[in-house]
């Protein structure tokens, strides 16, 4: 019964770590996703947005954020910014459109905080929205997870 | 079962950077709108500095007015990386893909660039490798063969390699090579034992790892005369 037990929790957490090493990316479930793996987090009339798991996974280590200036206006589906990441630099697509009011400032001196912390620490801009019915033009987690599974199975 | 993949091809000789970063920002919006496929340009450019993003213009060596005598011209680019040089014998190419297409984000891409250069090497006998975590490119031993950088807009890559085969390495002493003081930059010419074809074999020999290594299907060859070959591959 012990060694069937033990069996059964070796199995268990063999099944988990499974999991891990597919290296399923995280896809927080109250954000919203852009095709172009932006997230964007609604709080009212304002949105915080940031680059997914990945994306971040899929650029590499990020050396470099460009970031738009506070003010400036953004538009859904146009480019703001850019990541350079092993010699490439790649463009942020706003996933919204409306007047930056925050740049997360910390991105100049750690960059890497893109890829440790996509979510959290790593957010990029604080944006007041201008249109808030184009979020729902937005995928969800369970959609933007089908999404990546596709674009990576085309490899 | 995944769609065909084409690649057209452009000889396009050497041409001035100004001319071909033109070009290709209308590749990339024509590559975005379905308008043409997967593109490459192949080419080589006049003696030319070029920066990246970020602006490392400290690791230009020599004054901006000293260019002029050296014979060179300095470009601005948005492109990702340090500072490079590219002149005649180097091989340059400009892949213009739809990388969200392949399946392929940043790293990958930048991974198979420098794979395509390691296996070019590896035909003439160079054992070539990628570089150390953060040292992007291709090295043999520590001296440097091959430089990448690229920018990803939209999704569609432009800039992208640079292979040494035979350029005059002597104007790479006047910049800090990609930022990496220290570390000698070499070509195929130096490395390689065995005797080399012409240099614009050797440039179509990159094309075609390129194409291997990117899995194309099939290839449509122009020249510069704007001669139309189609070539199929398996």
């Amino acid at each position: 019964m012990a060694s069937r037990l033990m069996w059964a929790s070796r199995a268990a957490s063999r099944l988990r770590v499974s999991v891990f090493s597919r290296g399923l990316a995280t896809v927080p479930k109250d954000l919203k996703y852009a095709d172009s793996h932006e997230w964007v987090k609604v709080e009212g009339n304002s949105a915080t947005v940031g680059i997914t798991d990945h994306a971040q996974d899929h650029l590499g280590d990020v050396v470099y954020v460009e970031l738009p200036e506070e003010g400036s206006t953004v538009a859904q589906g146009n480019g703001f910014g850019a990541v350079e990441s092993v010699k490439a630099t790649s463009d942020i697509i706003s996933p919204v459109s409306g007047k930056v009011i925050e740049v997360n400032e910390e991105l100049s001196d750690s960059p890497g905080l893109v890829n440790s912390s996509p979510y959290e620490k790593g957010w990029i801009i604080k944006v007041e929205l201008s249109d808030s019915s184009e979020v729902e033009k937005l995928m969800d987690s369970d959609k933007y997870c089908k999404f990546c599974e596709e674009e990576d199975a085309a490899h | 079962m995944r769609a065909r993949r084409v690649l057209e091809i452009c000889r396009m000789g050497v041409i001035n950077y100004a001319d071909a970063l033109k070009l290709q920002e209308k590749l990339v919006l024509d590559r975005k709108a379905g308008i043409i496929p997967d593109t490459l340009l192949s080419l080589q450019h006049p003696p030319t500095y070029t920066l990246g993003k970020r602006r490392t213009d400290n690791n230009l060596l020599i004054p901006l007015s000293d260019l002029k005598k050296i014979g060179a011209q300095l470009h601005y680019t948005q492109r990702g990386g340090d500072i490079t040089f590219h002149g005649p014998r180097q091989a340059i190419l400009y892949p213009i893909i739809a990388l969200r297409e392949m399946g392929l984000g940043a790293r990958l891409y930048v991974e198979k660039l420098e794979r395509t250069m390691i296996e070019l090497s590896s035909q003439y006998g160079v054992r070539a490798s990628p570089g150390k975590s953060g040292e992007t490119g291709v090295w043999v031993e520590d001296r440097k063969i091959g430089a990448i950088g690229v920018r990803i807009s939209n999704g569609i890559t432009s800039h992208g390699l640079a292979y040494n085969i035979d350029p005059d390495l002597r104007y790479f002493k006047h910049i800090v090579p990609c930022g990496i003081a220290n570390k000698e930059v070499t070509s195929l010419k130096r490395e390689a034992e065995v005797e080399l074809p012409a240099e614009d074999v050797v440039q179509d020999r990159l094309v075609s790892c390129f194409v291997e290594i990117f899995g194309y299907d099939s290839t449509v060859w122009k020249g510069s005369d704007s001669l139309v070959v189609t070539k199929g591959e398996t």
